[in-house]
């Protein structure tokens, strides 16, 4: 009954004309900076924050919300139209999703990209107001020991989602691990592979990996002689713009599966949400009949994991809504924003500020309806984009990808940075190494050091916390099962080879 | 190929003007054009707000907008050496901190800057005290029988800070340097993580700026001993300084304060200076500093000399304290 | 392919191949000493080429073999850092070198990707060995780089084993035209984006871009590349409100 009457009064803020129009703005901004590769959440939340100055807390706390969800449903964009993952959660979307619109199928991918984050979002904003509360103790019972067992787990999900040698997607991890190592060490400070460079003192950015190894790799590929070809022919083969009734019906279990995975996922704070992406995914791949399909353009492949990103972008809010501590870099700007109207969230937000808070969550909802009603009309728009002739589409995409990259830290070594990317992009694509494991290998990376080590500091260096924590016990035993699942079929298969070999 | 020999061209001459800019800007009229305050710390965090709150108050007063870039990384390094570096036209400014120009010093051997050999100070801003928090099950009542169970358990006891270098680490290291005592310290990423850790009780204490600390408390989730600046804060009117609580050794505050690349003309600095002043004495301002729980400086530290004085001895203060821990 | 090949063609492939590796091995000397060129002319802080050469010579021919002689007779002097790269890095990329020239490569894809990844890990085992291990029961800034170093060395050589054991594709062709006008119109956009401003860069790097692909139009593109810069003009500073230097910095003062 409380629920009902808070919901009420959240949906009577959140209707006021003001609040209407800054959510309305926040999910244009947003995807506007979601579709722009490069462009982050995090710079763009911060651009805005002194434009919120002059705006009433709660419309300003709406619109900067909508601009961090609103991004993660334009992120899937230029993943599937140009394989350029915007954001971390949108790493594994351009596997299948790229392969799609490589077949023609650009305008399905993307409409089902809409559909099933438009039902994750609605679904984990239910979520936040019903069982918010309750849900806080899970981001509290992780502890640095279970997010170990939780980053191992990751990586094992970025074996299971490549497509070709095991051996390969596992050195590709590995190679990840070794560039996130660069940067300042965390516990001690010491400077670590940064040949002193000061734009290497705090380490390698995301979006200068992923533009360089997704996005500058990608055009000089395509630049290469015989690759007009294959273009010409993707621009003959499009088809229909939205998802056929077989599309939809294959796409609702993982869109249910993926939004459950993403919901509770996302209230972790520190890597929740890129996990989920991949662990949608690796789900997908696993219960499929034939998953051989995944990384060739199977359009589950693109529903789970866009579900589970923006469900886990939403309850992401939780621990920001109930603790009052930001889980990531974009709600410490939102932390921020209320500071500078005076109010610090804590964990009697929601008795203190019933208008903000909820307010905010009925505003989620709003945002996400309208999200929907925006993306769904731009997927025609998208698909026409793709048939710009590429000699005037590729150099367009550098000079956007470069924008994108300086404006992150105003750093024009980052730039120089994922040129080189590129290059190392273009020599891994060569030797048929995938970057996916390559990108999450470098995300996960310093969480699972620090929290090893942080684990280890607490445990005066007793490993066997791992294992008598009983969380942390599960997630590492859900981590081996599913590699033994992955690695026993392909040494099966490689026995096989061997023998067909033979015979020969 | 003519396309292209007209376009090393245009770029041969586009690079070449590179090379040839440099003009100096007329104190008498300054400023002409906008400025740019240098933030070495992200959009949201103590800093910046304090920055945005009192620039927004000097652009008025100055007659041009104030421009505030945050650049971050390596705890604010990176954009101080970027101002110590930029023109020192009174055009580049940088929102100095007790990091940046003074922890810094002993903190990286290989600081590109020296806070005092590259910096014009301008004026002090405000400070944040900083507090001994712990989690809200840590046996210890008061701040006198924390010292002596740190003291008794330092093996067992563990501290959180926010990363090497953040004022979360560089503060519990002067605690811990008072009682004379090396526990392991827990290092987060930022302090967002840290105070999660310690609500939920991963760790058990840490010293922290009072802005994020104050909803905790009054909600219960941690406790704190004691704040480290002479006099209580408003905000927290409950909790001793660390003078009544018998450790008056223990006195940090995060203090920010305006500083200009060495060699900026004396005219300048008096005008920011002056513009700085005002700003601090608006009413509006005043407000939401103190909301912040922020302490503002008094008439006679908001001097140039005074910062100058200031800088040298935190410089001091934070030498023996960090030199050791590296 | 590769089986359609004349033995004799191997053979010479191996040598290419061989000498290649013995390339990468000394790589990061040599980018040492195209850096250091630089210092003649005053850019950058560095050592001069002279002393460059020479401390790598030496380390290579003379300091890194008395090292290793040294450590077997039980010296434990410290290493500098051009011996350590010698090495860690030089000496086993030589040993694989010379492997090569008696191998039968099944798949050079595999074997020459292997290889060189086998070179980065080294390169990162050489960068991270200054770093400090465990203390005590707490990891050291050098303890995680190692280990993964470690496993990315003996990952990558199951890869190239299993480019020598199994069948698999040749090496790919490279094209340079691509690669080259992308790097350097990123390259571009890099150096020119504080001296000349969003609206300058912008178009300039479009239109060296452009230059990758030899199905450029060029009346197409200049009309293109500047309705792109109009936009970025709009779209970065105004809209989503990125501080950004949008004019030639001496147009402005």
């Amino acid at each position: 009954m409380d629920i009902f009457a808070n919901l009420a009064h959240g949906f009577a803020v959140a209707f006021s004309p003001i609040n209407l129009l800054m959510c309305l703005i926040g999910a244009l901004v947003g995807t506007l900076v979601g579709v722009l590769p490069g462009i982050g959440t995090i710079a763009t939340v911060a651009m805005l924050l002194p434009i919120t100055f002059g705006l009433p807390p709660v419309g300003a706390l709406i619109m900067l919300a909508g601009i961090y969800y609103g991004a993660q449903y334009g992120g899937s964009t230029t993943s599937i139209l140009v394989n350029i993952p915007g954001e971390a959660t949108s790493v594994v979307t351009a596997i299948d999703g790229h392969q799609m619109a490589k077949q023609g199928r650009a305008g399905p991918a993307l409409a089902i990209a809409a559909i099933g984050s438009f039902f994750a979002g609605c679904v984990a904003t239910v979520l936040i107001a019903v069982l918010g509360a309750p849900l806080t103790k899970l981001a509290l019972a992780f502890g640095p020991a279970e997010y170990f067992s939780l980053m191992v787990l990751g990586l094992i999900f970025a074996v299971v989602l490549a497509k070709g040698s095991v051996l390969k997607a596992i050195a590709m991890i590995v190679f990840g691990l070794l560039l996130s190592m660069v940067g300042s060490d965390i516990e001690t400070g010491a400077s670590r592979m940064a040949f002193n460079i000061p734009e290497l003192a705090d380490g390698l950015g995301f979006a200068t990996v992923a533009m360089g190894v997704f996005g500058f790799a990608e055009i000089i590929r395509n630049l290469d002689a015989g690759a007009e070809m294959n273009r010409d022919l993707v621009q003959q083969k499009i088809t229909g713009l939205m998802p056929t009734r077989k599309d939809l019906a294959d796409s609702t279990p993982p869109i249910l599966r993926g939004t459950v995975l993403g919901s509770i996922l996302g209230i972790l704070p520190g890597g929740g949400a890129v996990i989920a992406s991949f662990a949608a995914y690796t789900l997908e791949k696993k219960l499929a009949k034939n998953p051989s399909r995944f990384g060739r353009g199977a359009i589950e492949g693109v529903a789970g994991p866009e579900s589970a990103n923006n469900a886990a972008a939403q309850t992401s809010f939780i621990p920001l809504l109930t603790l009052g501590i930001p889980p990531n870099a974009v709600m410490a700007l939102m932390v921020g924003a209320m500071t500078i109207h005076g109010i610090v969230p804590g964990p009697q937000v929601m008795q203190k500020q019933p208008d903000l808070v909820w307010g905010m969550i009925a505003s989620m909802w709003i945002g996400n309806l309208m999200l929907i009603i925006i993306n769904l009309p731009l997927v025609g728009i998208w698909v026409r984009l793709l048939r710009v002739p590429y000699r005037l589409m590729f150099p367009s995409i550098v000079i956007f990808c470069a924008i994108g990259i300086y404006s992150v830290n105003n750093a024009p070594v980052d730039v120089i940075l994922a040129g080189v990317f590129g290059l190392v992009g273009y020599w891994l694509i060569k030797h048929d190494f995938e970057p996916a494991p390559l990108l999450l290998g470098m995300v996960l990376g310093p969480l699972m050091e620090e929290n090893l080590r942080r684990a280890l500091l607490i445990s005066r260096g007793d490993w066997s916390v791992f294992l008598t924590r009983p969380l942390s016990a599960v997630l590492l035993a859900i981590a081996a099962g599913l590699l033994i699942l992955t690695v026993l079929p392909v040494l099966r298969a490689k026995r096989d080879e061997v023998f067909t070999e033979s015979e020969n | 190929m003519t396309v292209i020999r007209a376009l090393t061209g245009a770029c041969a001459a586009a690079l070449a003007s590179l090379c040839a800019f440099v003009a100096p800007a007329e104190a008498q009229t300054y400023p002409t054009r906008s400025i740019t305050m240098i933030v070495p710390f992200a959009a949201g965090g103590p800093t910046d707000v304090i920055s945005r709150i009192v620039t927004a108050h000097m652009a008025q007063t100055l007659g041009q907008s104030i421009i505030i870039e945050n650049v971050v990384g390596a705890g604010g390094t990176t954009a101080t050496t970027r101002a110590a570096r930029a023109a020192n036209d009174g055009y580049t400014l940088i929102t100095g901190h007790m990091g940046t120009h003074a922890a810094s010093v002993p903190l990286y051997p290989k600081l590109a800057y020296h806070p005092e050999k590259d910096f014009e100070p301008i004026a002090l801003l405000a400070g944040t005290p900083i507090l001994i928090l712990a989690r809200k099950d840590f046996p210890p009542k008061d701040l006198k029988e924390f010292v002596t169970y740190v003291k008794a358990n330092v093996e067992k006891v563990n501290a959180a800070h926010a990363g090497v270098g953040s004022v979360s680490h560089v503060s519990c290291e002067l605690l811990h340097s008072i009682l004379g005592i090396k526990p392991v310290g827990v290092p987060f990423n930022g302090t967002g993580p840290a105070m999660n850790a310690l609500v939920a009780g991963q760790v058990d204490y840490m010293c922290d700026q009072i802005v994020n600390a104050v909803p905790q408390i009054n909600a219960g989730t941690i406790k704190a001993y004691a704040i480290a600046t002479p006099e209580r804060n408003p905000s927290l009117p409950n909790v001793p300084t660390t003078a009544e609580a018998g450790l008056p050794a223990f006195q940090a505050q995060a203090w920010n304060a305006i500083f200009a690349p060495k060699g900026t003309s004396p005219a300048i600095i008096a005008s920011l200076n002056a513009a700085a002043i005002k700003a601090l004495d608006d009413e509006t301002v005043k407000k939401r500093l103190l909301e912040l729980g922020s302490v503002i400086p008094g008439a006679k530290d908001r001097t140039p000399e005074a910062l100058a004085t200031l800088v040298k001895n935190e410089i001091a203060k934070w030498t023996p304290v960090l030199k050791p821990a590296t | 392919m590769a089986d359609t090949m004349g033995h004799s063609a191997t053979a010479t492939r191996n040598t290419r191949l061989a000498l290649g590796f013995c390339l990468l091995a000394i790589a990061p000397q040599i980018f040492e000493l195209i850096w250091s060129i630089g210092t003649i002319f005053g850019w950058g802080a560095g050592r001069g080429p002279a002393t460059v050469v020479t401390n790598h010579a030496t380390a290579l021919v003379v300091g890194a073999p008395a090292t290793l002689i040294g450590s077997v007779g039980g010296g434990t002097k410290k290493a500098s850092s051009e011996v350590l790269l010698a090495l860690i890095y030089s000496y086993p990329l030589f040993v694989v070198a010379i492997l090569t020239l008696f191998m039968t490569i099944r798949s050079a894809q595999d074997y020459v990707g292997g290889v060189v990844l086998m070179a980065v890990a080294l390169f990162a085992l050489w960068a991270g060995s200054d770093l400090q291990g465990m203390r005590g029961f707490s990891f050291g800034a050098g303890t995680a780089p190692r280990m993964f170093g470690g496993l990315l060395v003996a990952l990558s050589a199951g890869i190239a084993l299993s480019g020598l054991l199994t069948e698999g594709a040749a090496l790919s062709h490279y094209s340079w035209r691509g690669p080259l006008f992308v790097m350097a119109a990123i390259l571009f956009f890099a150096l020119a984006i504080r001296p000349l401003g969003l609206v300058v860069t912008a178009f300039a790097s479009f239109m060296i871009a452009a230059l990758g692909s030899h199905e450029t139009r060029w009346l197409e593109a200049v009309i293109v590349g500047a309705c792109l810069t109009l936009g970025c003009a709009i779209l970065f500073p105004y809209v989503l409100g990125l501080p950004m230097p949008m004019y030639p910095r001496f147009l402005i003062q």
